[in-house]
């Protein structure tokens, strides 16, 4: 008897799927060149040393191969991609003078929305620039700084030459070295010692230029015994040229501080996204991750957390969603090297359409770690049988002390939790929605209320017939 | 440089992480004892193979359909020798394999296993004992492909570390498109003995199949503290307590070697062992 599948919907696109007229004030050629570089540097009105960075970084990118591993990138060519586009607009701190079309855009996001409701500042980055930012009053009085890197590269030029690409230097990888080399807008945030941020920050990162890259920054400094949830959102809209995001976000958790970063990544099905995100804590400090990645065509991407001050601690939370023509490789990685560090790392993938989901992780005790405490969950669904799912975790431990679990799960919705649910009452169709949404939920409830709605079109889910 | 590499994980990783292959030295590579095995069809077999001296090693099985094969390997290695191993075994309709590997010799070595369910119901059961003292360094790789329908493969791993030695323990549950209500399980559970040690596990699940179950679990840690305070209140040495919690850990592959003599003695090399660490 043939039987058919579960289907569960991809995630409604619709809306970030809406494409703006072209605008930009200014592009640069595709490609990647020292001129390219140079002249980028120069609209920005660089401080001497960052062109000099930029330009070290352009050598490192040249002298550096694609990795030996992960998924394929060999379509990506650099010399199709525009690495920076000008929107036609000025960074300000009101939507009124956000031209018309931008605004739209982050309307129909629901950013300024957010803003009114559940957000102590936010930031919207349009292409290569960032063009609204905005903070709580209250929170600039208590020496909060919230602004775009721009800003904070001339108004806070210390800081930022103390910690830009400290975390990532050029030298990590190919990508690394490529957003040195051509990073622009993202964000900055500085909180002074024991000051705690109530209301989270966001910044949004939309790409509307078709075949463009997006290079934003995002540096973030919580001083001791500080707090802060900081928001990250990004999309755009598909093409039928390759777009490229290689952003990189560096956020340094001093002693007692607590840094929460969440982030719905929902990029469109023709971006490269090849991003990398590294925390470093100090003693007692708090790192959350808490990452959905839905969108892009190919992704690599996997929140490293360097556990650097005693009792230092770290909590990863992720799902993954993998659908017709998507390569996802994602995951997490942790690095002990002090004393009673410890983490949890708890993973979701799921895979449908011929999609492909990679969970992929690495926890590092080093020996200058004992009593290291490491757990590893990770649970993947697969939702046909000409989908991937591949689970890769490697664990590192030095020394005698540490104690490290890793646990890992693979298969699809059983027979047997149906006819379960089923027995008691519960519908066939109703009874897949449940396992789904108990599948995704302890990510589900770990996300920002803000993106409920977007993780409810996640479990969206339509279903036909008896279980394949 | 005179290495080469001697076998790969079927899924490349970070190269910071230096698991993604193992590399030996050319010279022991260069000449290889093969060992070609056919177990026809409704016949059951019973192998050891021994390493004792330094050599290459490869084992080559076909089991046939319905019939069973079990081996036992021991690299039992003078503690000057480098040493590489290899078995290479495919499981024809409802064949089954239970291997039961000991890898407590050599100063370095290599193995690695390659095991193909390519029959509908076949079956294979691993169990893997491995051991490093001193400066050893200890190299394993081994793959469960999963090629049939309603195939079963189970990986179970025992180690212990102690002194400044060296391991990497890759393990794969490989769930290829068609292997239909495919069964694979795999654990792997380390006791570290010394603060010296340096312990890396790789254990990977690929999947191109949905209606398969897989698992795999992984725990590291050092020797329960509780137990071993119990036993040296009831008098004995630390060693002795050290030795017995540990075997206690190695039983479940011990019990499966059906030569009382040969058990002894890998008892009483892990027991010299940590009486001279």
């Amino acid at each position: 008897m043939a039987q058919e599948k579960t289907y569960i919907e991809d995630i409604e696109r619709t809306l970030y799927d809406i494409k703006n007229v072209d605008k930009s004030k200014y592009k640069s050629q595709s490609g990647l060149t020292e001129d390219i570089i140079r002249d980028i540097s120069a609209r920005k009105n660089d401080p001497d040393w960052m062109l000099e960075f930029r330009l070290k970084s352009l050598e490192v990118y040249n002298q550096l191969s694609l990795p030996n591993w992960g998924p394929d990138l060999s379509e990506l060519n650099m010399d199709e991609i525009v690495t920076y586009v000008q929107p036609d607009a000025k960074m300000t701190g009101s939507w009124d003078e956000v031209p018309e079309d931008i605004k739209e855009t982050f309307d129909r996001l629901g950013i300024p929305e957010a803003e009114q409701t559940s957000l102590a500042g936010v930031g919207a980055q349009y292409d290569s620039e960032v063009v609204y930012h905005s903070i709580q009053e209250d929170l600039v009085k208590q020496g909060v700084i919230y602004t775009d890197m721009e800003t904070a590269l001339h108004e806070h030029e210390e800081i930022v030459r103390d910690h830009f690409m400290k975390l990532v230097p050029p030298k990590d990888h190919k990508f690394a070295a490529l957003h040195g080399a051509v990073w622009s807008g993202g964000s900055f945030v500085y909180v002074p010692e024991g000051v705690h941020v109530e209301i989270p920050l966001q910044s949004y990162f939309r790409l509307n230029a078709a075949g463009a890259g997006q290079f934003e920054h995002t540096l973030i400094i919580v001083e001791k015994n500080a707090s802060l949830h900081f928001i990250e959102g990004c999309s755009a809209p598909k093409y039928n040229v390759t777009n490229l995001h290689a952003g990189c976000v560096e956020l340094f958790v001093n002693d007692g501080a607590r840094l929460r970063y969440s982030t719905i990544e929902n990029w469109s099905r023709n971006m490269m996204n090849l991003n990398t995100k590294r925390a470093v804590v100090g003693k007692d400090g708090v790192i959350e991750w808490v990452s959905g990645s839905f969108g892009s065509h190919v992704s690599m991407l996997y929140p490293c957390s360097v556990l650097k001050g005693e009792n230092a601690k770290c909590e990863f939370t992720g799902v993954t969603f993998a659908s017709k023509g998507q390569n996802l490789d994602t995951g997490a990685s942790v690095i002990h090297c002090a004393p009673h560090t410890s983490a949890n790392i708890s993973t979701r993938t799921i895979s449908k359409a011929g999609g492909k989901a990679t969970y992929r992780s690495a926890v590092k005790v080093t020996k200058n770690a004992p009593y290291a405490k490491c757990s590893v969950n990770c649970e993947s669904l697969m939702l046909d049988d000409i989908s991937r799912s591949d689970t890769l975790p490697t664990m590192d431990i030095e020394g005698d002390e540490a104690d490290i679990g890793h646990e890992a799960t693979i298969g699809r919705i059983s027979d047997e939790a149906i006819f379960y649910l089923m027995s008691r009452g519960v519908s066939e169709d109703e009874a897949r929605s449940m396992i789904v949404r108990g599948f995704v939920e302890p990510i589900a409830k770990e996300l920002p209320l803000e993106y409920a709605v977007e993780m409810n079109n996640l479990v969206n889910i339509e279903l036909e017939g008896t279980m394949g | 440089m005179n290495k080469e590499i001697f076998s790969e994980i079927p899924m490349r990783t970070w190269n910071w992480l230096g698991v993604n292959e193992a590399v030996v030295d050319k010279d022991l590579l260069v000449e290889s004892q093969n060992l070609d095995i056919k177990i026809e069809a409704d016949h059951q077999e019973k192998m050891l193979v021994e390493y004792r001296k330094e050599s290459y090693g490869i084992v080559n099985i076909n089991i046939g359909e319905n019939a069973s094969l079990k081996l036992t390997q021991l690299q039992l290695m003078p503690q000057d020798c480098d040493h590489v191993n290899e078995i290479n075994v495919v499981l024809e309709k409802k064949a089954r394999l239970q291997l039961v590997a000991v890898e407590t010799g050599a100063k370095s070595f290599a193995s690695k296993v390659n095991i193909i369910l390519k029959g509908d119901k076949s079956q294979a059961d691993v169990s893997l004992l491995y051991f490093g003292d001193g400066d050893r360094s200890l190299d394993m790789n081994y793959v469960l492909e999963f090629q049939g329908r309603k195939t079963v493969g189970n990986l179970e791993v025992y180690g212990g570390l102690m002194g400044e030695s060296q391991k990497i323990f890759r393990g794969t549950l490989d769930f290829k498109q068609g292997s239909k209500q495919a069964k694979g399980y795999e654990k792997e559970n380390v006791v570290v003995l010394s603060s010296g040690v340096r312990n890396r596990s790789v254990p990977i699940m690929l999947s191109g199949e949905d209606d398969v179950v897989g698992n795999h679990a992984v725990s590291s840690g050092k020797i329960n503290e509780d137990k071993l305070h119990y036993l040296m209140s009831r008098g004995l040495s630390p060693a002795e307590a050290r030795k017995l919690v540990l075997e206690a850990a190695f039983n479940p592959v011990l019990e499966l070697i059906d030569d009382e003599a040969l058990r002894q003695e890998i008892d009483s090399y892990i027991k010299e062992r940590l009486e001279n660490e």
